[in-house]
């Protein structure tokens, strides 16, 4: 057995059938393996979207996903999507080629130092030397990506090592034992009691849920938590879906692109339960004004606790395991006047932006698309005024919101999507984005009809960089600088050249109809939005 | 504030520049710091000082223990813990100031490693005040070259 043939049998020991790929001289040993099994390689367009795909399939399938590329560029290209992954805790199994043991170091053809390169952008990376190690480093990289807090684990393999005769039988442990790294948390029972006794006292509660609630399957628990105790929730943008929108206790997305109730409810609290946040910038600019108030910290990851935000409660665990704990403890509920108080506020407060007329009003856009989006449809959301707008009126029903949070990637819609197609291809997905970032992935147009994945795009054009033109408005004194795309390309034109349905909306009249059309459509389709280039999210 | 690690690492390659990366890459500051095997092959000490405020060297110890080559991480307080580090240093003398420097040697200590016609070369180690001062008053003989360890150091 090859050293291929054993990173075959290992990604099918871990129950792997598709990878997102481009092949490479360095990589060309494993790729023979690819051919002679069953496991179906997706050809992407550029690197990042191999990485982008994966990621948009490991969020899907809720397990670790792989992507391969081939060494120095190849392997440089993927760093993106890694820092991508790496930024939202999604567990990856990026495999690099890399050129032969013996010419390490020398600065040959595509020679790129992939460990050193991705150390910040990666939870874990290994350089394989010795071939009888591929099964071990495989089982620990699954387990590294898909334990603990999430994130994307490197494998560099050189082309030799791929090559040559393992010396030992294959066998694919059964177990994991690295010494540094026990990510099994025991959940501290003198904290989880100063957490309890510190909702019983509190008057005016509320949770405030992150993409760590999604990531750890923590909806439904989150959920029954909520309804149980009545403590209402606001979440960060990563956190979308752990209740509906029309949810009764959900009062939307807190931060600076969020609801102004959501930041005002926070303001209300007399406790914060953060749950699998980070609370970065973009949620809560000042987060030390926080600590004003009792604040519960729940997360996975010891060194969030304090990172961003301090002093607080902090319970360090799995939050499903620590709320089915907490849905058995004697809490009293919050009052109903505390969810009064919170709707009155919610209803008081008057969205003052003024859309024009003559475009298609992005809010609508998105507040129509997603109500007409079947219940349990997947939004992607690139990266621009596209995914404030996205996240601002998306109308979460049982289906999955996904954008990247951490990392802003511009050109993460159209691959992510197309990986979650590849996991479940009945379920509607559409990927929202706008025109700079259709830009940076429309290449993966080829990809997704090569395999045939009814993706429905819908493309905010405005011909700007929208969200850079709106903080030069902010900042700079209007001088728009480096953000006007013009009116390039046809994207009738790139349409019929993939070989695809192309709708356009121009109005607010045609919305309904136009969306009715593009989501009943057959196979893939484009539609482009003709949105105001003065519209903004603020 | 000070932060005295004793980081217990996998004796491997990438390990010390994994480490000092993620110093690096969140502005923390690495003082002083000093490596070596233990009495198991496949693991190395390090003993790594830093200085910042609370949160900071919180953070350290947080993201170093969530280091997959780190096995343990200890925080040791300075005043529960031997610090100890190490000079080789050459003084330069003259004859009318050469019994001086070697009576210095003496009080303090210090171990005359060889006698050049210009200078001395001394050893000396102690816990790093005493290491400080001890350069300070080689200062006024005259200091050709240093050379100084990390602080290495162990609870008591």
């Amino acid at each position: 057995m090859t050293g291929a043939q054993a990173m075959i049998r290992c990604l099918k020991e871990e129950g792997i059938t598709k990878v997102f790929g481009y092949p490479g001289v360095a990589i060309a040993p494993f790729y023979e393996g690819l051919y002679e099994s069953d496991i179906e390689h997706i050809l992407v367009r550029q690197e990042q979207s191999a990485g982008h795909a994966a990621s948009g399939y490991a969020r899907m399938s809720r397990k670790p996903a792989v992507c391969v590329v081939t060494s120095g560029p190849g392997a440089t290209n993927l760093i993106t999507a890694l820092a991508t992954a790496y930024a939202d805790s999604i567990p990856l199994i990026a495999i690099s080629g890399q050129v032969s043991s013996k010419l390490l170091g020398r600065d040959v053809f595509q020679e790129a130092d992939m460990r050193g390169a991705t150390r910040s952008f990666v939870k874990y990376s290994y350089l394989v030397k010795d071939v009888d190690d591929i099964p071990r480093v495989f089982k620990e990289a699954f387990y590294i990506a898909s334990t603990g807090r999430k994130g994307p684990v490197l494998i560099d393999i050189p082309m030799d090592v791929q090559s040559s005769e393992l010396k030992k039988d294959f066998k694919y442990p059964d177990q994991v034992n690295i010494r540094g790294y026990k990510p099994e948390i025991k959940i501290n029972p003198v904290q989880l009691k100063r957490v309890v006794s510190l909702l019983s006292q509190a008057e005016k509660p509320l949770l405030c849920a992150g993409g760590g609630v999604i990531l750890g399957n923590g909806e439904e628990v989150i959920r029954s938590f909520c309804e149980k105790f009545n403590i209402p929730l606001v979440h960060t943008m990563m956190g979308m879906g752990v209740l509906p929108k029309k949810h009764p206790l959900n009062f939307g997305m807190l931060g600076n692109n969020g609801k102004p109730y959501a930041n005002k409810a926070v303001g209300k609290a007399d406790l914060l339960i953060v749950v699998g946040a980070r609370i970065a910038d973009r949620a809560i600019p000042k987060p030390e004004k926080l600590t004003r108030r009792a604040v519960i910290h729940i997360d996975i990851d010891t060194a969030e606790i304090g990172k961003n935000m301090g002093p607080t409660v902090p319970l360090v665990g799995d939050l499903k395991e620590i709320f089915t704990m907490m849905l058995d403890e004697d809490i009293r509920s919050s009052k109903k006047s505390w969810i009064k108080e919170l709707e009155k506020v919610k209803t008081e407060t008057v969205d003052e932006r003024v859309f024009s007329e003559n475009f298609v009003n992005p809010n609508l856009l998105v507040q129509t698309l997603s109500e007409k989006m079947d219940d349990d449809a997947v939004y992607v959301a690139d990266v621009g005024q596209n995914q404030l707008w996205s996240a601002d009126n998306y109308i979460m029903k049982d289906g999955r919101f996904m954008t990247t949070g951490g990392m802003g990637t511009m050109g993460y819609s159209i691959p992510a999507a197309l990986g979650v197609k590849m996991v479940s291809p009945k379920t509607q997905t559409v990927a929202v984005c706008g025109d700079g970032a259709f830009q940076m992935c429309m290449s993966e147009l080829a990809t997704m009809k090569a395999n045939k994945v009814d993706l429905k795009i819908v493309i905010m054009r405005n011909g700007y960089l929208g969200l850079v033109k709106e903080y030069q408005y902010n900042l700079y004194d209007e001088h728009y600088e480096g953000v006007k795309l013009a009116e390039w390309p046809l994207y009738d034109k790139i349409a019929e050249a993939y070989d695809i349905k192309y709708m356009e909306c121009s109005s607010n009249d045609e919305l309904d109809k136009k969306i009715d059309e593009f989501l009943a459509s057959k196979g893939a389709c484009l539609m482009v939005c003709d949105v105001d280039a003065e519209n903004r999210v603020k | 504030m000070k932060g005295i690690f004793s980081v217990l690492v996998e004796n491997k390659d990438g390990v010390l520049s994994a480490v000092s990366g993620l110093f690096a890459r969140r502005g923390f500051n690495i003082d002083t710091l000093a490596v070596g095997e233990t009495d198991k092959h496949d693991i190395s000490s390090m003993t790594i000082t830093s200085t910042g405020d609370q949160r900071t060297i919180d953070q350290i110890e947080k993201q170093l223990n969530k280091n997959v080559d780190v096995i343990k991480v200890r925080r040791l307080a300075e005043s529960k813990s031997v610090c100890i580090e190490m000079i080789l240093v050459k003084a330069a003398y003259n004859m009318s100031n050469r019994s001086s420097l070697i009576e210095l040697c003496q009080i303090v200590g210090a171990k005359i490693m060889k006698v050049a016609p210009k200078y001395l070369l001394l050893e000396y180690h102690a816990e790093p005040e005493a290491v400080e001062g001890f350069i300070d008053l080689l200062r006024s003989y005259g200091i050709i070259e240093i050379q100084r360890t990390g602080t290495i150091a162990m609870e008591k």
